[in-house]
This record gives structure tokens, sequence and C-alpha cells, in this order.
């Protein structure tokens, strides 16, 4: 797994991706809430589980996920992307 | 209303006369050798990119098989919600009068997830995971009903183009053939259907909607075609079929122009149906 500076801005360049460049990078902050002020979308979790599968090799299975996971950067990192909590359900 | 009322009558008088035994329509056979066509060449995701083009007929066959494993996966995790959504709404003060058909509609669908289910299960030995999810949150008046019959007449509408075109190809596994001529003979009473129930959803409630819920709407509905489409490119199906790099294919089969093509033109038909409602205002970015 990379350092979590790198992971945090994969996630973080993939997040401004995803939501068309209306938001800026110094405006996404790593607890900034994205599904609730609409940054990204419910329909897109499905591409950001693909990317999330791509960056841990790790299958995720949805059925095990709480929404809550989601909810910043800093919940995704911690259920998918640490050493000590993987598989996102936890939130 | 009188309308629709009318045509889910009809369409039970159909249903109960095509009524169909899931376990005996479909002749199950014990092998299922992978070196043949189980999906139209031209319907396959990565068609178009120089990767398939660098398959022999064999390695394109055995991707044919995963393909329309993932096919089938993606029609049961679509009808499983869809089931659950029906089976919620079932004698609901909206829909009772509705009722009797939505009886044929849930039976319909525990039939395909019967077939597909059968498919996977007995020749790929699992049906390939969901990716889908969605967030809970509130809604306007009428709001959650009607997206959730609009989600179904977008998903039924692409899978019915990919039935219809695969129902006809000889150059299919018979099996195969079979699975989509039934699914697309039933899924034509519930197009039917959906389109009224959406019509009539929509006529009813959004008059009352917010200028901000109507456009959510609108953009919810447009990125839903979007999402449907994203399933068609599941990696797992390109680890199985061998394909080196499968996240990255997903990518490439995806931004490939010739699929571009292809998406818009399969989406052509419902695409137009929400536009001339005004249930979408732009078109999805396929």
């Amino acid at each position: 797994m990379k350092p979590e500076a790198e992971v945090k801005e994969t996630l973080r360049a993939w997040i401004i991706k995803a939501n068309g460049g209306k938001i800026k990078p110094e405006e996404l902050l790593d607890d900034t809430p994205i599904i609730e002020e609409r940054i990204i979308t419910s329909l897109q979790i499905m591409d950001l589980i693909l990317q999330l599968e791509k960056i841990t090799g790790e299958p995720l299975d949805v059925e095990q996920l709480k929404p809550g996971v989601f909810k910043n950067i800093d919940t995704i990192y911690k259920n998918f992307c640490s050493e000590n909590n993987r598989g996102g359900g936890e939130a | 209303m009188a309308s629709i009322t009318e045509t889910a009558k009809k369409l039970c008088e159909i249903s109960q006369k095509a009524y169909l035994n899931p376990y005996t329509y479909i002749n199950w056979r014990d092998e299922m050798p992978k070196e043949q066509w189980f999906m139209t060449p031209e319907l396959i995701s990565i068609f178009g990119t120089s990767e398939y083009e660098a398959l022999n007929e064999s390695q394109r066959q055995i991707l044919s098989f995963y393909e329309a494993t993932n096919f089938f996966s993606l029609n049961i995790h679509g009808e499983k919600s869809l089931v659950e959504g029906i089976a919620h709404r079932l004698y609901s003060k909206e829909l009772k009068e509705f009722a009797a058909y939505l009886h044929h509609f849930l039976d319909e669908e525990n039939k395909h997830m019967i077939y597909f289910g059968g498919f996977c299960q007995r020749y790929a030995g699992k049906v390939y995971r969901n990716r889908k999810m969605e967030i809970p949150r509130e809604y306007a008046k009428g709001e959650e009903d009607f997206l959730f019959f609009a989600r179904i007449m977008i998903f039924e509408e692409l899978v019915d183009v990919y039935n219809i075109r695969m129902s006809t190809d000889e150059k299919l596994e018979p099996i195969a053939r079979q699975i989509n001529l039934v699914h697309h003979l039933e899924e034509a009473r519930h197009l039917v259907f959906g389109r009224l129930i959406v019509e009539h959803l929509f006529e009813k409630y959004s008059p009352g909607w917010s200028a901000q819920v109507l456009q959510n709407c609108k953009s919810y509905l447009s990125n839903y075609i979007v999402s449907t489409w994203k399933e068609y490119y599941n990696p797992d199906v390109y680890a199985d079929a061998g394909i080196a790099d499968p996240y990255d294919m997903v990518e490439k089969a995806w931004n490939c122009e010739s699929a571009r093509k292809h998406r818009a033109k399969v989406s052509s038909k419902v695409v137009e149906f929400l536009k001339e409602r005004k249930m979408i205002d732009e078109e999805p970015a396929l």
C-alpha cells in the first residue's frame, strides 16, 4: 500500500474529476462531506469502489458496506486503505 | 388513468395465458464448453478495442462466456432491487389498483432470476458481484416512486435491446439464446406498463415539486443511464478471461469511440422518451 498522503491525493484527484472540476482542490479537505455536499452522487460510488479496488488490490463486498464509509476522504482512507481497518464495514 | 388501468388488465390476461414453469422451460445441459459464442460479438464490452482485436476466435468466445455471465449477473442485481421495490409497494395506496399486475411483475422477475442464476451458478460457478450502492436520502412527495419506476424502465429498456439482438443470433449457444428470448418476451409487457406508470407518476407529482427537486430528478436520471452502462464494463470479467490489467481495460473500453457510439445508439429510444416528456434535459454523458 502506498503512503497515506499519496493515497489521499489519488482520491482527491478522482473526486475532483468525478465532480467535473466544479470544486477546486483547495476547497476539498480531508473532512469535506462529499456526498452530503453533492460533490459526488450516490450513482458515482460504483466508480469510486472500482478506484478503491484498484488502489488496494482487493475486491470490495458492497453488501457489507455502510453508507457512512464514503462520508469524506478521511473515512474512505480509514475504512478501505489503512492497514488496521480494511473492507469498509466500520464507519 | 383509465388507459393505464385498462392496459394493466390486458397485461394480466396475457401474463396468465403465457404463464411458464421456470423449472421445465429450459433443458439445462450438464457441461458447458466455453469455446462457443454466448454473447453477440458486437455486444461484448471491449469490442472495438485493440485488445479485442488481439484475441483469437477461441479467446473471444471464452470472453463471450464471461460477458454473458456478467450480463445475466447484472440482470439479477437489477431485478433483485426491482423485486424489493415492487414488493414494498404492493397494495400501497398509490398502486393498489395495479396490484394484480404487480403480482405478475414479481412472478416474472423472480423467474428471470431463476434463469439467469441457473446459468451463472451451473456454468460459471458464481454470480458476479454488484458494485452499485444507493445512499438513503429524503424525497419530495411522489419523487421516490417516480424515480423507482423510472430506474426500472431505463434498466429494462437497455437490457431489452441486448435481449432482442441475442434472441435471434443463430451463432449463440442455444441456452444463452433461449434465456435472452424468454426475458425479452416477458419484459415487453413490463416495458409497456413501465412507460405508462412513469408518465402517470411524473404528471401527477412533478407539478408540486420545487425547481430544485425537478432539476435533481433530471440530473439523477441522466446519471443513472450512465451508471447502468458502467456495469457492463466489469474488471472481474476481464480478469477471468485472462486480459491483462483488468481495471485499465475498463477505462480503455469505456473511452473507446465505437463503444461510446454503441451506448448512445442502444440508449437512444429511452433517452428520447425521457427528453420528450421533459424528464431529462440533457443527453447523458455516454
